[in-house]
């Protein structure tokens, strides 16, 4: 009796766990299992590491994986013109509510359009080269997006643009919950702007500073293909300039047909992923502690 | 897949019917009604490129009475392996849209596709020309649907402009040289495109590639490892692709711009010379008044398939999961008879694949003369539908972007080409195999 008394709550989550575990765990299975055979259709051969092994000696996987980490050098400007923006809206520039929802628009609009739009401003006769050509840069007019040497950072310029727009709103939400008190103390001790922002502010909002870093790691390991899909030409091009390894998955699994190889891959980049989630839960333990002490 | 039709049906019907199944049922089966009510299940392709082609299917689904048709246009990125999921799971649609050689070979190879040969008439196979490239093992496995055919195009006016014959493009590489330069110095730029997506780079491999060849079979080899795009005619194309650049012929903005703005470029006089396809001939020549030439790419080979109109073709063929493969290849049949040609002419404003296609109801002289040299005279199928789908990715497209951009030299694209060609056999060694018994059918063709 006292056994089926301690196994009754047990029994009433039951379902509930059997059904995350069909919608979550069943797939995530599958695809460990495909990642270890020569998938044709619908399933194939057990060839034990060979997918991964063929996967660790392509030169396009390393080419991809190094461009996701280069993209990663875009974490740092997403970060800096979020604060420094939020905080002149913080500052309750003229305007500031107007400015506050246009800065957030290109987050609302579809990646696909926004890349589209940014493609054909980025063209080698496209109206940025115009206007620097108008501005006698020609130096600086570049081929954006069909020189190997550039794409990958005209990509990055429209994931910067793009995703910090969220980082704005995240940082002037804090901002906003911060006690104007110790602020205005600050100001009327003589402190300069730049003092208050780096000694007062800053500090209280490292909580979620490292919250959107850690989503904009994740965000640029597994959630840029619109971008560079739109950019690259559908091909993460020109040559492989922009591949990366979301891309590589795509290729894998539906322009070469090698859904093992595709699965062996995503294997891959889901332990990587997990491997972010505890610094997420970390920065947003801090987030709350700060939430808590404000 | 042969399934029980859907009509749409009031609750009422619904109720109705389903006391009568079960009535049927317990009866011990269904009634002769039930079995008769079967349609065909068709997945299709194509509307994204030739608009029009949707209301054909569903004009020719209407017009069809010998049995009901359910169509589904598949999306573009999903056309094979949607079929072949389906077909591994046994529910294969009875007729599947067929892209031509690789694009449905792999497929037949695993089983998913019929044979046509002994279910369609000979004669309307043969008339609606489906390529060798639909050949294996002594078999056929797809109709031709539709013609592409594949070109160079040129601007007559920029051509008059320059000193050049508008009636008399060049035919050989040399004679191209110097148009190239003539058009140059006449302030326009003289040739190229869009390669930023790549498929101006896989139209060039078709149009190049395919000049050093005696035969189909030959391409294959370069994929079982019987050859190697190490030799120099097989990477020749991209040496002339790199002689195009070093001249400074090729437009500026090339490498940023896609392929069809590329075409466009032609069209609008501020290119000369570039790759098109049959599909857009029609509204390109109204838009200039008749002033866009064509031809087949000017020759520097010295392969049996050099100087060879080129024609890819689509098609359509019959799944091995179909219940009544005659009642699919019947219908087949039924979308090349005379009025269903006619209808596909009148609804896409396009050419059906077939050569008894009556060509009189043609206006525009261009596309008419096009249809008699690329349609009806003897042509050559698209050489890059033999290539895998990891070296049309890896290779295929960005050797000539890199070319383009200046960043390799042909001889270098043909090492790279190499390199991938061996790597896709690492990765797919299952595939070796098909491919030299696929090599072998060709070199006799």
């Amino acid at each position: 009796m006292r056994t089926v008394q301690r196994l009754r709550p047990y029994l009433y989550v039951l379902p509930l766990v059997a059904l995350l575990a069909f919608v979550y765990g069943y797939p995530l299975v599958r695809i460990f299992e495909f990642s270890f055979k020569m998938v044709r259709g619908i399933d194939g051969p057990w060839i034990g590491l060979r997918n991964y092994r063929l996967i660790l000696s392509q030169d396009v996987f390393w080419e991809s994986v190094l461009h996701n980490v280069q993209l990663l050098l875009a974490i740092p400007a997403m970060i800096a013109i979020s604060l420094l923006v939020s905080i002149l809206l913080y500052e309750r520039v003229p305007g500031w509510k107007l400015y506050r929802i246009i800065v957030f628009v290109p987050f609302i609009l579809a990646v696909p359009i926004i890349a589209v739009v940014m493609k054909r401003m980025f063209q080698f006769s496209g109206p940025v080269n115009e206007v620097l050509r108008w501005l006698s840069l020609d130096f600086m007019a570049l081929d954006w997006i069909g020189s190997s040497d550039v794409a990958l950072w005209t990509v990055m310029i429209l994931i910067i643009w793009r995703e910090s727009a969220l980082g704005i709103i995240l940082f002037l939400a804090r901002l906003l919950s911060l006690d104007e008190a110790v602020i205005e103390a600050a100001r009327l001790d003589g402190v300069s702007w730049l003092q208050r922002v780096r000694y007062v502010i800053i500090p209280q909002m490292r909580g979620v500073i490292e919250f959107y870093a850690v989503v904009s790691v994740i965000t640029i390991l597994s959630a840029v293909f619109a971008y560079v899909f739109v950019v690259g030409g559908g091909r993460g091009g020109p040559g492989t300039a922009t591949m990366v390894i979301e891309f590589y998955i795509f290729n894998a699994l539906i322009r070469t047909s090698l859904p093992g190889i595709a699965a062996a891959a995503s294997v891959l980049l889901f332990l990587v992923s997990v491997a972010l989630i505890y610094p997420l839960f970390r920065a947003r333990k801090h987030l709350a502690e700060d939430e808590g002490r404000s | 897949m042969t399934t029980a039709r859907n009509p749409n049906i009031s609750r009422r019907d619904f109720v109705l019917t389903s006391a009568l199944t079960a009535a049927a049922a317990a009866l011990g089966g269904p009634s002769p009604a039930w079995a008769q009510d079967k349609s065909l299940d068709m997945w299709w392709w194509g509307e994204q490129e030739l608009p029009g082609l949707q209301k054909f299917v569903d004009s020719s689904i209407a017009a069809y009475k010998d049995v009901g048709v359910k169509s589904m246009l598949q999306d573009t990125a999903v056309v094979i392996s949607q079929f072949q999921t389906a077909a591994a799971a046994g529910n294969a649609p009875d007729i599947q849209y067929l892209w031509n050689g690789i694009y449905h070979m792999e497929s037949v190879w695993l089983g998913y596709v019929k044979a046509l040969n002994g279910l369609v008439k000979d004669d309307i196979i043969k008339a609606s020309n489906p390529t060798i490239l639909s050949h294996f093992g002594g078999n056929i496995y797809r109709l031709g649907w539709y013609p592409l055919p594949m070109f160079w195009c040129y601007n007559k006016v920029l051509f008059e402009k320059a000193g050049l014959d508008p009636e008399n493009p060049p035919k050989t590489w040399d004679e191209l040289l110097v148009a190239c330069d003539k058009l140059k110095s006449s302030g326009t730029e003289a040739i190229g495109g869009g390669i930023q997506d790549g498929y101006w780079s896989e139209w060039y491999i078709s149009h190049g590639l395919v000049q050093n060849l005696d035969n189909f079979g030959e391409m294959v080899q370069l994929f079982a490892g019987d050859r190697d795009f190490r030799e120099p005619k097989y990477h020749e194309h991209w040496v002339r692709l790199e002689e195009l650049k070093t001249k400074g012929f090729l437009n500026k903005d090339m490498p940023s711009l896609e392929l069809y703005p590329g075409i466009d470029l032609v069209v609008a006089g501020k290119l000369g010379i570039g790759q098109t396809i049959g599909t857009r001939l029609p509204a390109d020549s109204k838009a200039t008044g008749g002033k866009i030439g064509y031809m087949v790419m000017p020759v520097f080979g010295k392969g049996k398939l050099a100087g060879v109109p080129l024609v890819d073709m689509q098609g359509l063929g019959i799944s091995s999961n179909a219940e009544d493969p005659a009642a699919a290849a019947a219908f087949l049949e039924y979308l090349n008879s005379p009025g269903r040609l006619k209808a596909f002419w009148d609804s896409t404003g396009w050419l059906p694949s077939n050569t008894s296609f009556d060509a009189s109801v043609i206006a525009d002289e261009s596309v008419r003369t096009m249809w008699q040299k690329w349609g009806l005279s003897p042509n050559i199928s698209n050489v890059t539908n033999l290539v895998p789908g990891q070296w049309y990715e890896r290779a295929a497209i960005p050797t000539g972007q890199r070319i383009v951009a200046g960043e390799i030299t042909g001889e270098q694209a043909g090492e790279l080409a190499s390199d991938v060609a061996k790597e896709w056999r690492e990765f797919n060694p299952d595939m070796v195999e098909n491919y030299r018994k696929w090599a072998d059918d060709l070199s006799k063709m």
